[in-house]
């Protein structure tokens, strides 16, 4: 955001990049003054790619591509690079992919983190990844028709949904054990996970010698749906939808990222207000956590306690927004509804009661009999494999990094505020646990700050007008971490392309190598402690997945049969 | 030989007990649900689960053989007789012969080593986790269990758990250290057995999905959630029969009777309070970390050996 402040950031990265690499920089072009997309020559991708990636602290945020063709008949591939050493900015790397040949080369071997990146787009556009070492699916699903690539523009309506191709699950799970190990799987329905993952532990004994998992059972088709049927600002309220604890962060990160590709200016109270709400967001957010901390280690009564405790954060939604959670309150250049002098009273009253309530669960669920040594030395996730990767939120930052969104890019109300950011050096659940908990008081008294130091003045600035063919990203802290969103202007009134990332997202990747030589029986909590929003990260295809009969079941009927529970239609 | 009248009332003492089993693990149900600040279940719900779960259909995974068949049969039957042998309201056994130390130790044991092979047969890995667990917990907590009570059957000069009672109530043991001491080792040993937080590794849901009950499903799981509701009753009785015997009924009167009874449900519904705070203030153990929680046991229990030894 910052778009008042006209000085550019970063021109050092591109110059260090023309410096290693000449010949390779195509042009550059700057969306706002901490924003650059850097075309380069295709086959120099990788090499650009990684330059800046471990050249100059830069960490992969997101990999976008982009049907094009109807523009200038090419594919493009942004790699978004979020800069946190010096001049800290955000550097995209954009390569065009000609039509005529759809492949490009892998980045995945230099720079690890892409990995998810890459098989996404090898599964929504079919453009091939030369040298990507992980070559399964991703994101569709096993009876998908290999020809037919969701996102592609001329590929298939929103609505569609292809015969299944095959009834058997076919997906290969990676097993890099070198003895013998039994298999554990654990989902896609599992007791300690409300949302569907599947994940196959390979275990000796108890001890978990590899894992693998899949995602992407719960697609909504929400970027597909925003291309094709959505305006601009409904489609902030479909962010909010991405997520069922963290979608304020979404929303905002949508917003921004229109009114950044557009230069619209945000009112400084709205930007304040937004703040406001991401940090109540957080609030809950992070409570929830704490509390299925405690039920993933046995301790159901301190589960029990913060959930009633969280319930005041609800309260605090309330106030703000009219509803439980933070939703509806965006649109595009502002929000919608100020916060008043008495609400403003009663949310100060409100948090302090909060924070005295946090510290006392927090001091009794540290002095629980066991919750020590089930958290210390869990779940260690490595520093290396943490640059590498590029995780966010509470889970790089127990890792020892100093990432966090609000700090290294600070965007809405969070220049005018001091934001600590805690880190762990555990590397274990124990610290991302602290992490979390330490951001709760964080988030307390940022609250405290915003609501004193709120600028008077508009809330909503709408006099701007759409152009089209104009991109730029838009990125928020959400309580798992950075949330990010690309998104596209389209000449029809439509978004062209809305790539959103989900924190989540990110942190998938490094599950495996934080699971690797723990207990069958910390796999939970160790899953628990990346704070994992499944369905987030499930946002993209319309999929059937009833697999074993070609007969569908009208919703209306299954809708009658949960009322009445007569006639299953299922017999 | 029991005469006909001692082994009707050791059956009528089974049946109640098997009646009242899941109105035990109601309540701590209940009490669990306050520590939470719900407002939770009946104390009844217990009942109606197994009366809902018994009009299921009964579901078994394709690996499975006999022993997971039979295993919730096997294992309430070996309960029942577990149940007529142990004193409950009386002092003395119900079942002179049947009473011994010994008998009703390894038939505790023959439950476990059955719950274990089912798990094993149902070709569930959770379950099969679950079971090896089990298993694991019988190694470390049994020479506890075994020791304590040797202290207390070497004091009182018999193994007829009626007749260990007997001794320690009226106060005819030389040494009461030990017996103090053996009687904490064996209560701790107990709290083991009972599978309740912090050592519920077996049965841990969020871990293990339940470990070996993960496969059961319609009467037989009905059976099982009887059998480890009349298996923690059962415990407790054993506790009390041994150690805390004051109070139950020491002749065939009305009067002393019913005060047995009373005296029974009171010391019953002390230990329930007591499970119910501890069970929910802690988080689960870890299990590779267990054998240093039940070392003590067997230390305090060792102690009470050698108090035993020197006649303290």
């Amino acid at each position: 955001m910052n778009v008042h402040i006209d000085a550019r950031v970063g021109a050092s990265h591109i110059s260090y990049l023309r410096a290693k690499l000449p010949h390779a920089v195509l042009e550059e072009n700057w969306q706002t003054p901490n924003q650059v997309t850097v075309t380069v020559k295709l086959n120099t991708l990788p090499e650009a790619v990684a330059t800046l990636y471990y050249g100059r602290e830069g960490w992969l945020s997101v990999v976008v591509c982009n049907d094009e063709r109807p523009i200038n008949d090419t594919f493009g591939l942004y790699y978004v690079l979020s800069m946190e050493g010096e001049d800290r900015c955000h550097v995209i790397v954009h390569a065009a992919v000609p039509s005529s040949n759809e492949e490009f080369p892998s980045v995945t071997p230099k720079v690890p983190a892409c990995v998810w990146g890459e098989r996404e787009i090898r599964d929504m556009y079919g453009l091939r990844p030369i040298g990507l070492p992980d070559e399964r699916r991703l994101v569709l699903p096993d009876d998908w028709p290999d020809d037919l690539y969701p996102l592609r523009k001329d590929a298939m309506d929103y609505r569609l949904r292809p015969p299944p191709t095959s009834d058997k699950e076919n997906y290969q799970f990676r097993n890099d054990a070198e003895g013998e190990t039994t298999v554990v799987p654990l989902g896609p329905l599992h007791i300690t996970s409300d949302e569907p993952g599947h994940f196959r532990l390979f275990v000796d004994g108890e001890d978990i010698i590899d894992a693998d998992y899949r995602m992407f059972y719960v697609h909504r088709g929400m970027e597909k749906l925003a291309e094709t049927r959505m305006g601009y600002n409904e489609v902030t309220f479909l962010a909010d939808r991405v997520c069922g604890i963290c979608g304020y962060a979404h929303s905002v990160a949508y917003a921004s990222s229109i009114e950044n590709a557009l230069g619209i200016v945000v009112p400084q109270r709205a930007h304040a207000i937004r703040s406001i709400m991401l940090e109540t967001e957080r609030l809950h957010s992070h409570m929830l956590n704490l509390g299925l901390v405690c039920q993933f280690t046995g301790f159901d009564s301190g589960f029990m306690q913060f959930f009633r405790a969280r319930e005041k954060a609800m309260t605090l939604a309330e106030l703000l927004t009219g509803g439980r959670k933070t939703y509806g309150i965006n649109l595009i250049g502002g929000v919608r509804r100020d916060v008043l002098a008495e609400q403003r009273s009663r949310t100060l009253a409100l948090v302090a009661e909060l924070r005295a309530e946090v510290q006392r669960l927090f001091e009794i669920l540290l002095a629980t009999p066991n919750f020590g040594p089930r958290v210390k030395g869990v779940g260690i996730l490595d520093r290396k494999i943490a640059r590498d990767y590029s995780p966010v939120g509470p889970v790089v930052r127990g890792s020892g990094y100093r990432r966090d969104t609000r700090v290294d890019h600070a965007f809405a109300g969070y220049g005018s505020v001091d934001v600590d950011i805690n880190t762990g050096d555990g590397c274990d659940v124990q610290s991302r646990t602290m992490i979390r908990a330490a951001e709760i008081f964080d988030s307390l008294s940022l609250i405290e700050q915003l609501l004193d130091s709120t600028p008077t003045g508009p809330i909503l600035n709408e006099d701007f007008v759409y152009k089209p063919y104009k991109f730029a990203l838009g990125f928020t802290e959400a309580p798992r971490g950075e949330d990010i969103h690309w998104s596209m202007t389209g000449d029809n009134q439509k978004l062209y392309r809305w790539r959103c990332r989900a924190s989540t997202y990110a942190n998938w990747p490094v599950l495996r190598y934080m699971l690797r030589g723990n207990t069958v029986s910390d796999a939970p909590l160790i899953v628990g402690s990346i704070d994992p929003c499944y369905s987030c990260c499930d946002r993209m295809t319309v999929v059937d997945v009833r697999k074993e009969t070609s007969r569908t079941i009208p919703y209306k009927e299954m809708e009658r049969y949960c009322r009445e529970r007569t006639d299953s239609p299922l017999k | 030989m029991p005469t006909l009248s001692q082994f009707l009332i050791a059956l009528l003492q089974a049946l109640v007990l098997l009646a009242v089993a899941p109105l035990f693990t109601g309540f701590l149900r209940a009490m669990r649900a306050r520590m939470h600040t719900r407002c939770g279940p009946s104390v009844l719900q217990d009942y109606r689960d197994i009366v809902k779960l018994l009009k299921r259909q009964d579901m078994q995974p394709p690996a499975a053989g006999f022993a997971f068949r039979f295993m919730p049969i096997v294992m309430v039957a070996t309960l029942l007789t577990i149940t007529m042998a142990l004193p409950v309201v009386t002092r003395a056994t119900p079942i002179a012969g049947l009473g011994d130390m010994i008998t009703v130790i390894y038939l505790f044991a023959v439950v476990r080593f059955f719950f274990s092979l089912s798990g094993l047969d149902s070709g569930s890995s959770f379950a099969g986790i679950g079971a090896s667990r089990e298993l694991t917990l019988g190694v470390l907590v049994e020479p506890t269990l075994v020791l304590s009570i040797l202290v207390a059957a070497l004091l009182a000069g018999t193994t007829d758990i009626g007749g260990i009672g007997a001794a320690i109530s009226s106060g005819h043991v030389s040494s009461l250290g030990a017996v103090f001491l053996a009687g904490v080792a064996f209560a701790f040993a107990c709290y083991f057995e009972l599978g309740k937080l912090p050592y519920d590794m077996a049965e841990a849901e969020q871990e293990l999905q339940e470990g070996p009950l993960t496969e059961y499903s319609g009467p037989s799981l009905a059976l099982l959630k009887i059998a480890m509701g009349l298996k923690q009753l059962l415990i407790l009785a054993f506790l009390f029969a041994v150690f805390l015997p004051f109070g139950s009924a020491t002749d065939m009167g009305i009067l002393s009777v019913v005060i047995g009874l009373v005296v029974f449900i009171i010391k019953i519904a002390v230990v329930a309070l007591i499970l119910g705070v501890v069970e929910n203030s802690v988080a689960r153990a870890r299990f590779r970390l267990t054998p240093r929680h039940s070392w003590s046991g067997l230390g305090i229990a060792s102690l009470g050996f050698v108090f035993y030894l020197v006649g303290l």
